[in-house]
Protein backbone atom coordinates (compact mmCIF):
# COMPACT_ATOMS: atom_id res chain seq x y z
CA UNK A 1 0.00 0.00 0.00
CA UNK A 2 1.28 3.36 -0.87
CA UNK A 3 1.37 6.44 1.22
CA UNK A 4 -1.43 8.75 0.71
CA UNK A 5 -0.90 12.55 -0.04
CA UNK A 6 0.55 13.65 2.81
CA UNK A 7 3.12 10.50 3.34
CA UNK A 8 1.25 8.21 5.96
CA UNK A 9 0.45 5.10 5.62
CA UNK A 10 -3.81 5.10 7.07
CA UNK A 11 -4.33 2.00 9.39
CA UNK A 12 -7.78 1.66 10.75
CA UNK A 13 -9.75 -1.44 12.82
CA UNK A 14 -11.51 -3.09 9.71
CA UNK A 15 -12.40 -6.48 11.46
CA UNK A 16 -14.56 -6.31 15.38
CA UNK A 17 -13.52 -8.46 17.48
CA UNK A 18 -16.67 -11.15 16.96
CA UNK A 19 -16.16 -11.09 13.67
CA UNK A 20 -12.50 -12.00 14.21
CA UNK A 21 -12.76 -14.64 17.06
CA UNK A 22 -15.95 -16.27 14.66
CA UNK A 23 -13.19 -16.92 11.34
CA UNK A 24 -10.40 -18.07 13.80
CA UNK A 25 -12.69 -20.59 15.46
CA UNK A 26 -14.21 -21.91 12.69
CA UNK A 27 -11.03 -22.90 11.35
CA UNK A 28 -10.01 -24.53 14.73
CA UNK A 29 -13.39 -26.30 14.86
CA UNK A 30 -14.04 -27.27 11.29
CA UNK A 31 -10.81 -29.82 10.94
CA UNK A 32 -11.55 -30.92 15.00
CA UNK A 33 -14.98 -32.12 13.50
CA UNK A 34 -13.50 -33.93 10.93
CA UNK A 35 -10.31 -35.20 12.92
CA UNK A 36 -13.59 -36.60 15.60
CA UNK A 37 -15.77 -38.38 13.49
CA UNK A 38 -13.13 -39.92 11.45
CA UNK A 39 -11.86 -41.19 14.90
CA UNK A 40 -15.26 -42.41 16.05
CA UNK A 41 -15.33 -39.32 19.05
CA UNK A 42 -18.94 -38.74 17.79
CA UNK A 43 -19.79 -37.08 21.33
CA UNK A 44 -17.01 -34.66 20.90
CA UNK A 45 -18.04 -34.30 16.99
CA UNK A 46 -21.13 -33.29 18.35
CA UNK A 47 -20.07 -30.77 21.08
CA UNK A 48 -18.08 -29.01 17.97
CA UNK A 49 -20.99 -29.41 16.16
CA UNK A 50 -23.06 -27.19 18.52
CA UNK A 51 -20.07 -24.84 18.86
CA UNK A 52 -20.31 -24.21 14.84
CA UNK A 53 -24.09 -23.72 15.11
CA UNK A 54 -23.95 -21.40 18.23
CA UNK A 55 -21.27 -19.46 16.10
CA UNK A 56 -23.11 -19.21 12.54
CA UNK A 57 -26.41 -18.04 14.94
CA UNK A 58 -24.32 -15.51 15.96
CA UNK A 59 -22.91 -14.64 12.67
CA UNK A 60 -26.11 -14.73 11.29
CA UNK A 61 -27.54 -11.92 13.51
CA UNK A 62 -24.17 -10.23 13.07
CA UNK A 63 -24.44 -9.68 9.69
CA UNK A 64 -27.32 -7.86 9.93
CA UNK A 65 -26.55 -5.31 13.69
CA UNK A 66 -23.08 -5.95 13.69
CA UNK A 67 -20.23 -3.73 12.37
CA UNK A 68 -20.95 -2.46 8.69
CA UNK A 69 -17.61 -4.76 7.25
CA UNK A 70 -19.49 -7.90 8.53
CA UNK A 71 -23.25 -6.78 7.50
CA UNK A 72 -24.31 -8.82 4.81
CA UNK A 73 -25.41 -5.16 3.68
CA UNK A 74 -22.43 -3.93 3.53
CA UNK A 75 -19.90 -7.04 1.74
CA UNK A 76 -22.94 -8.46 -0.64
CA UNK A 77 -22.79 -6.71 -4.31
CA UNK A 78 -24.89 -7.44 -7.11
CA UNK A 79 -23.51 -8.88 -10.54
CA UNK A 80 -22.92 -5.29 -11.83
CA UNK A 81 -20.57 -5.02 -8.47
CA UNK A 82 -18.70 -7.70 -8.62
CA UNK A 83 -17.96 -7.32 -12.76
CA UNK A 84 -16.84 -3.90 -11.83
CA UNK A 85 -14.31 -5.11 -9.14
CA UNK A 86 -13.18 -7.75 -11.84
CA UNK A 87 -12.77 -5.29 -14.40
CA UNK A 88 -10.69 -3.16 -11.76
CA UNK A 89 -12.72 -0.80 -12.44
CA UNK A 90 -14.06 -0.04 -8.59
CA UNK A 91 -12.47 1.73 -6.15
CA UNK A 92 -10.61 -0.63 -3.73
CA UNK A 93 -13.08 -2.54 -0.91
CA UNK A 94 -12.70 -1.92 2.74
CA UNK A 95 -13.43 -5.18 4.36
CA UNK A 96 -14.97 -8.22 2.14
CA UNK A 97 -14.21 -7.02 -1.75
CA UNK A 98 -17.34 -8.27 -3.77
CA UNK A 99 -16.07 -11.14 -5.02
CA UNK A 100 -14.84 -12.51 -1.72
CA UNK A 101 -18.45 -11.32 -0.08
CA UNK A 102 -19.61 -14.18 -2.14
CA UNK A 103 -17.25 -16.27 -0.78
CA UNK A 104 -18.28 -15.51 2.86
CA UNK A 105 -21.52 -15.85 1.96
CA UNK A 106 -21.28 -19.37 0.23
CA UNK A 107 -19.27 -20.71 2.84
CA UNK A 108 -21.88 -19.65 5.60
CA UNK A 109 -24.55 -21.26 3.83
CA UNK A 110 -22.62 -24.55 2.90
CA UNK A 111 -21.87 -24.54 6.80
CA UNK A 112 -25.36 -24.13 7.96
CA UNK A 113 -26.63 -27.15 5.42
CA UNK A 114 -23.58 -29.28 7.01
CA UNK A 115 -24.83 -28.71 10.57
CA UNK A 116 -28.39 -28.86 9.33
CA UNK A 117 -27.50 -32.51 7.73
CA UNK A 118 -25.92 -33.79 10.83
CA UNK A 119 -28.54 -32.83 13.54
CA UNK A 120 -30.82 -35.17 11.61
CA UNK A 121 -27.74 -38.17 10.67
CA UNK A 122 -28.53 -41.66 11.71
CA UNK A 123 -25.03 -44.36 11.99
CA UNK A 124 -25.42 -47.31 11.38
CA UNK A 125 -25.24 -49.03 14.60
CA UNK A 126 -28.04 -46.53 15.50
CA UNK A 127 -25.92 -46.03 18.69
CA UNK A 128 -24.90 -42.36 17.32
CA UNK A 129 -27.34 -39.78 16.27
CA UNK A 130 -27.81 -36.34 15.42
CA UNK A 131 -30.04 -34.68 18.24
CA UNK A 132 -32.87 -34.10 15.82
CA UNK A 133 -32.71 -37.57 14.60
CA UNK A 134 -35.89 -38.90 15.92
CA UNK A 135 -37.86 -36.49 13.77
CA UNK A 136 -36.40 -38.88 10.88
CA UNK A 137 -37.39 -42.02 9.61
CA UNK A 138 -33.97 -44.78 10.06
CA UNK A 139 -33.74 -44.46 5.90
CA UNK A 140 -34.12 -41.03 6.43
CA UNK A 141 -31.60 -40.45 8.72
CA UNK A 142 -29.02 -42.29 6.68
CA UNK A 143 -29.28 -40.58 3.48
CA UNK A 144 -29.04 -37.57 5.80
CA UNK A 145 -25.99 -38.95 7.36
CA UNK A 146 -24.47 -39.98 3.69
CA UNK A 147 -25.43 -35.99 2.46
CA UNK A 148 -23.66 -35.62 5.61
CA UNK A 149 -20.16 -36.48 4.48
CA UNK A 150 -20.83 -35.59 1.05
CA UNK A 151 -21.93 -31.76 1.56
CA UNK A 152 -18.03 -32.05 3.73
CA UNK A 153 -15.97 -31.82 0.48
CA UNK A 154 -17.93 -29.33 -0.78
CA UNK A 155 -17.53 -26.96 2.10
CA UNK A 156 -13.41 -28.48 1.84
CA UNK A 157 -13.34 -27.03 -2.18
CA UNK A 158 -15.00 -23.67 -1.16
CA UNK A 159 -12.15 -23.51 1.62
CA UNK A 160 -9.79 -24.82 -0.47
CA UNK A 161 -10.72 -21.76 -3.17
CA UNK A 162 -10.84 -19.46 0.26
CA UNK A 163 -7.14 -20.24 0.77
CA UNK A 164 -6.20 -19.98 -2.96
CA UNK A 165 -7.61 -16.54 -2.86
CA UNK A 166 -5.52 -15.66 0.04
CA UNK A 167 -2.16 -16.84 -1.53
CA UNK A 168 -3.58 -14.88 -4.84
CA UNK A 169 -3.43 -11.31 -3.12
CA UNK A 170 -0.32 -12.87 -0.95
CA UNK A 171 1.59 -12.79 -3.90
CA UNK A 172 0.54 -9.47 -5.11
CA UNK A 173 1.76 -7.81 -1.95
CA UNK A 174 -1.88 -7.97 -0.20
CA UNK A 175 -1.65 -9.40 3.32
CA UNK A 176 -5.50 -10.59 3.97
CA UNK A 177 -3.71 -12.74 7.19
CA UNK A 178 -2.74 -9.75 9.37
CA UNK A 179 -5.60 -7.69 9.15
CA UNK A 180 -8.12 -11.37 9.99
CA UNK A 181 -5.45 -11.53 13.34
CA UNK A 182 -5.31 -8.37 14.53
CA UNK A 183 -8.10 -6.82 13.27
CA UNK A 184 -6.36 -3.26 11.14
CA UNK A 185 -5.85 -3.31 7.75
CA UNK A 186 -4.43 -0.50 5.58
CA UNK A 187 -6.79 1.66 3.81
CA UNK A 188 -7.65 1.98 0.12
CA UNK A 189 -6.09 5.59 -0.68
CA UNK A 190 -9.23 8.26 0.30
CA UNK A 191 -10.79 5.58 2.21
CA UNK A 192 -12.90 6.43 5.48
CA UNK A 193 -12.41 3.82 8.45
CA UNK A 194 -15.34 1.91 8.69
CA UNK A 195 -17.30 2.18 12.44
CA UNK A 196 -17.58 -0.41 14.19
CA UNK A 197 -20.91 -1.88 16.42
CA UNK A 198 -20.20 -0.83 19.81
CA UNK A 199 -18.65 -4.10 22.08
CA UNK A 200 -21.86 -4.28 24.51
CA UNK A 201 -23.80 -5.51 21.42
CA UNK A 202 -21.91 -8.82 21.47
CA UNK A 203 -23.61 -9.77 25.27
CA UNK A 204 -27.10 -10.22 23.80
CA UNK A 205 -26.09 -11.62 20.57
CA UNK A 206 -23.83 -14.00 22.00
CA UNK A 207 -26.70 -14.84 24.61
CA UNK A 208 -29.07 -15.49 21.83
CA UNK A 209 -26.90 -17.87 19.86
CA UNK A 210 -25.82 -19.82 22.39
CA UNK A 211 -29.51 -20.61 23.82
CA UNK A 212 -30.87 -21.47 19.86
CA UNK A 213 -27.79 -23.83 20.02
CA UNK A 214 -28.64 -25.46 23.63
CA UNK A 215 -32.07 -25.84 22.38
CA UNK A 216 -31.10 -27.48 19.01
CA UNK A 217 -28.77 -29.63 20.81
CA UNK A 218 -31.67 -30.65 23.22
CA UNK A 219 -33.65 -31.84 20.78
CA UNK A 220 -35.90 -29.13 20.70
CA UNK A 221 -36.58 -29.59 24.57
CA UNK A 222 -35.73 -27.38 27.33
CA UNK B 1 -46.54 -47.38 -14.19
CA UNK B 2 -43.76 -48.41 -11.52
CA UNK B 3 -40.67 -46.86 -11.65
CA UNK B 4 -37.80 -49.00 -11.80
CA UNK B 5 -36.90 -48.31 -8.23
CA UNK B 6 -40.03 -49.27 -7.15
CA UNK B 7 -40.13 -52.62 -9.12
CA UNK B 8 -36.67 -53.27 -7.48
CA UNK B 9 -38.16 -52.59 -4.36
CA UNK B 10 -41.07 -54.80 -4.51
CA UNK B 11 -38.89 -57.61 -5.55
CA UNK B 12 -36.90 -56.85 -2.67
CA UNK B 13 -39.88 -57.03 -0.77
CA UNK B 14 -41.02 -60.59 -2.25
CA UNK B 15 -37.97 -61.87 -1.87
CA UNK B 16 -37.74 -60.61 1.79
CA UNK B 17 -41.21 -62.10 2.84
CA UNK B 18 -40.00 -65.52 0.44
CA UNK B 19 -36.72 -64.99 3.09
CA UNK B 20 -38.93 -65.26 6.12
CA UNK B 21 -41.69 -67.81 4.54
CA UNK B 22 -38.75 -70.26 3.52
CA UNK B 23 -35.46 -70.48 5.37
CA UNK B 24 -32.86 -67.50 4.25
CA UNK B 25 -30.33 -69.99 2.82
CA UNK B 26 -32.63 -70.46 0.23
CA UNK B 27 -31.70 -66.99 -1.07
CA UNK B 28 -28.33 -66.97 -2.95
CA UNK B 29 -26.26 -63.96 -4.55
CA UNK B 30 -27.67 -61.34 -5.52
CA UNK B 31 -30.94 -61.54 -3.78
CA UNK B 32 -29.43 -62.94 -0.75
CA UNK B 33 -27.72 -59.43 -0.50
CA UNK B 34 -30.61 -57.39 -1.24
CA UNK B 35 -32.68 -59.39 1.27
CA UNK B 36 -29.93 -58.85 3.41
CA UNK B 37 -29.94 -55.19 3.34
CA UNK B 38 -33.48 -55.19 3.95
CA UNK B 39 -33.08 -56.93 7.18
CA UNK B 40 -30.54 -54.38 8.06
CA UNK B 41 -32.84 -51.58 7.40
CA UNK B 42 -35.27 -53.39 9.61
CA UNK B 43 -33.00 -54.03 12.49
CA UNK B 44 -31.85 -50.56 12.19
CA UNK B 45 -35.31 -48.95 12.75
CA UNK B 46 -35.93 -50.96 15.58
CA UNK B 47 -32.39 -50.16 16.87
CA UNK B 48 -33.42 -46.32 16.21
CA UNK B 49 -36.79 -47.07 17.96
CA UNK B 50 -35.14 -48.07 21.69
CA UNK B 51 -31.96 -45.75 20.91
CA UNK B 52 -34.46 -42.67 21.34
CA UNK B 53 -36.49 -43.98 24.37
CA UNK B 54 -32.91 -44.50 26.00
CA UNK B 55 -31.74 -41.44 24.88
CA UNK B 56 -33.89 -39.40 27.08
CA UNK B 57 -33.31 -41.34 30.13
CA UNK B 58 -37.23 -42.10 30.58
CA UNK B 59 -37.82 -44.79 27.98
CA UNK B 60 -41.60 -45.55 27.04
CA UNK B 61 -41.41 -49.21 28.07
CA UNK B 62 -43.88 -50.26 25.81
CA UNK B 63 -42.74 -49.21 22.30
CA UNK B 64 -39.13 -51.38 23.77
CA UNK B 65 -41.04 -54.58 24.77
CA UNK B 66 -42.18 -54.66 21.06
CA UNK B 67 -39.07 -53.72 19.76
CA UNK B 68 -36.19 -55.93 21.78
CA UNK B 69 -38.26 -58.79 20.91
CA UNK B 70 -37.39 -57.93 16.91
CA UNK B 71 -33.90 -57.11 17.88
CA UNK B 72 -33.13 -60.76 19.16
CA UNK B 73 -34.75 -62.31 16.73
CA UNK B 74 -33.09 -60.66 13.97
CA UNK B 75 -29.92 -61.00 15.83
CA UNK B 76 -30.07 -65.24 15.68
CA UNK B 77 -31.11 -65.23 12.44
CA UNK B 78 -28.16 -62.52 11.01
CA UNK B 79 -25.57 -65.37 10.37
CA UNK B 80 -28.01 -66.77 7.58
CA UNK B 81 -28.31 -63.36 5.84
CA UNK B 82 -24.74 -63.98 4.74
CA UNK B 83 -24.78 -67.21 2.72
CA UNK B 84 -21.49 -67.87 0.36
CA UNK B 85 -21.74 -66.03 -2.77
CA UNK B 86 -23.51 -62.90 -1.60
CA UNK B 87 -20.82 -60.65 -1.27
CA UNK B 88 -20.04 -57.51 -3.05
CA UNK B 89 -19.04 -59.26 -6.22
CA UNK B 90 -22.63 -60.90 -6.56
CA UNK B 91 -24.56 -57.35 -5.70
CA UNK B 92 -22.13 -54.19 -5.72
CA UNK B 93 -24.40 -52.20 -3.54
CA UNK B 94 -23.25 -54.71 -0.47
CA UNK B 95 -21.09 -53.47 1.94
CA UNK B 96 -20.13 -57.35 3.01
CA UNK B 97 -16.52 -57.64 3.16
CA UNK B 98 -15.15 -61.05 1.78
CA UNK B 99 -13.68 -61.77 5.69
CA UNK B 100 -16.83 -62.81 6.33
CA UNK B 101 -16.39 -65.66 4.29
CA UNK B 102 -12.61 -66.19 4.98
CA UNK B 103 -13.16 -65.80 8.30
CA UNK B 104 -16.15 -67.22 9.02
CA UNK B 105 -14.98 -68.52 12.88
CA UNK B 106 -14.11 -64.81 13.59
CA UNK B 107 -17.67 -63.34 11.94
CA UNK B 108 -19.94 -65.79 13.69
CA UNK B 109 -17.69 -65.12 17.05
CA UNK B 110 -18.80 -61.32 16.77
CA UNK B 111 -22.70 -62.31 15.64
CA UNK B 112 -22.97 -64.30 18.34
CA UNK B 113 -22.13 -61.34 20.67
CA UNK B 114 -25.06 -59.52 19.40
CA UNK B 115 -27.15 -62.52 19.85
CA UNK B 116 -26.09 -62.40 23.62
CA UNK B 117 -26.77 -58.48 24.16
CA UNK B 118 -29.46 -58.66 22.79
CA UNK B 119 -31.26 -61.71 24.54
CA UNK B 120 -30.65 -59.25 27.60
CA UNK B 121 -32.06 -56.37 26.12
CA UNK B 122 -35.25 -58.26 25.56
CA UNK B 123 -35.01 -60.03 28.93
CA UNK B 124 -34.47 -56.41 30.72
CA UNK B 125 -37.04 -55.00 28.32
CA UNK B 126 -39.77 -57.56 29.26
CA UNK B 127 -39.31 -57.17 32.95
CA UNK B 128 -40.00 -53.57 32.78
CA UNK B 129 -36.51 -53.13 34.12
CA UNK B 130 -36.32 -49.02 33.12
CA UNK B 131 -33.05 -48.52 33.94
CA UNK B 132 -31.52 -51.32 32.84
CA UNK B 133 -32.62 -51.03 29.27
CA UNK B 134 -29.86 -48.31 28.38
CA UNK B 135 -26.74 -50.46 29.49
CA UNK B 136 -28.13 -53.42 27.79
CA UNK B 137 -29.26 -51.45 24.39
CA UNK B 138 -25.58 -50.06 25.10
CA UNK B 139 -23.99 -53.40 24.78
CA UNK B 140 -26.09 -54.17 22.09
CA UNK B 141 -24.92 -51.15 19.98
CA UNK B 142 -21.28 -51.95 21.05
CA UNK B 143 -21.82 -55.21 19.73
CA UNK B 144 -23.52 -54.38 15.77
CA UNK B 145 -20.11 -51.55 15.77
CA UNK B 146 -17.75 -54.23 16.79
CA UNK B 147 -18.64 -56.53 14.31
CA UNK B 148 -18.89 -53.48 11.58
CA UNK B 149 -15.97 -52.83 12.30
CA UNK B 150 -14.28 -55.69 10.83
CA UNK B 151 -16.77 -57.29 8.22
CA UNK B 152 -18.45 -54.30 7.11
CA UNK B 153 -17.00 -51.83 4.51
CA UNK B 154 -16.74 -48.45 5.22
CA UNK B 155 -18.71 -45.73 3.09
CA UNK B 156 -16.57 -44.51 0.19
CA UNK B 157 -17.30 -40.88 0.55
Amino acid sequence: MKPDDRGAIVTARVWDIPTRAFHWLLAILIPFSWWAAENDHLGWHRLSGYSILGLLVFRLVWGFIGSPTSRFSGFLRGPGGVAAYLSGRSAPAVGHNPLGGWSVLSMLVVLACQVGLGLFSVDEDSIEAGPLANFVSFDAGRAIAHLHHKVFWVLIALVALHLAAIGFYALRSRNLVRPMVTGSAELPRGAKAPPLAPPWLIVPVATVACAVAWFVAHGLTI
Amino acid sequence: MPTPKALTAMLVAGAVLAAGASTAASLQGAQAAKARMEHMKALGKSSKAVFEQVKGGAPDMAIVKVEAPKIAAASRDLPGWFPAGSGQKAEPKSHALPVIWTDRTGFETKAKALVVAAARLDAVAQAGDAAGVGPAFHDVGAACKGCHETFKAKDKD
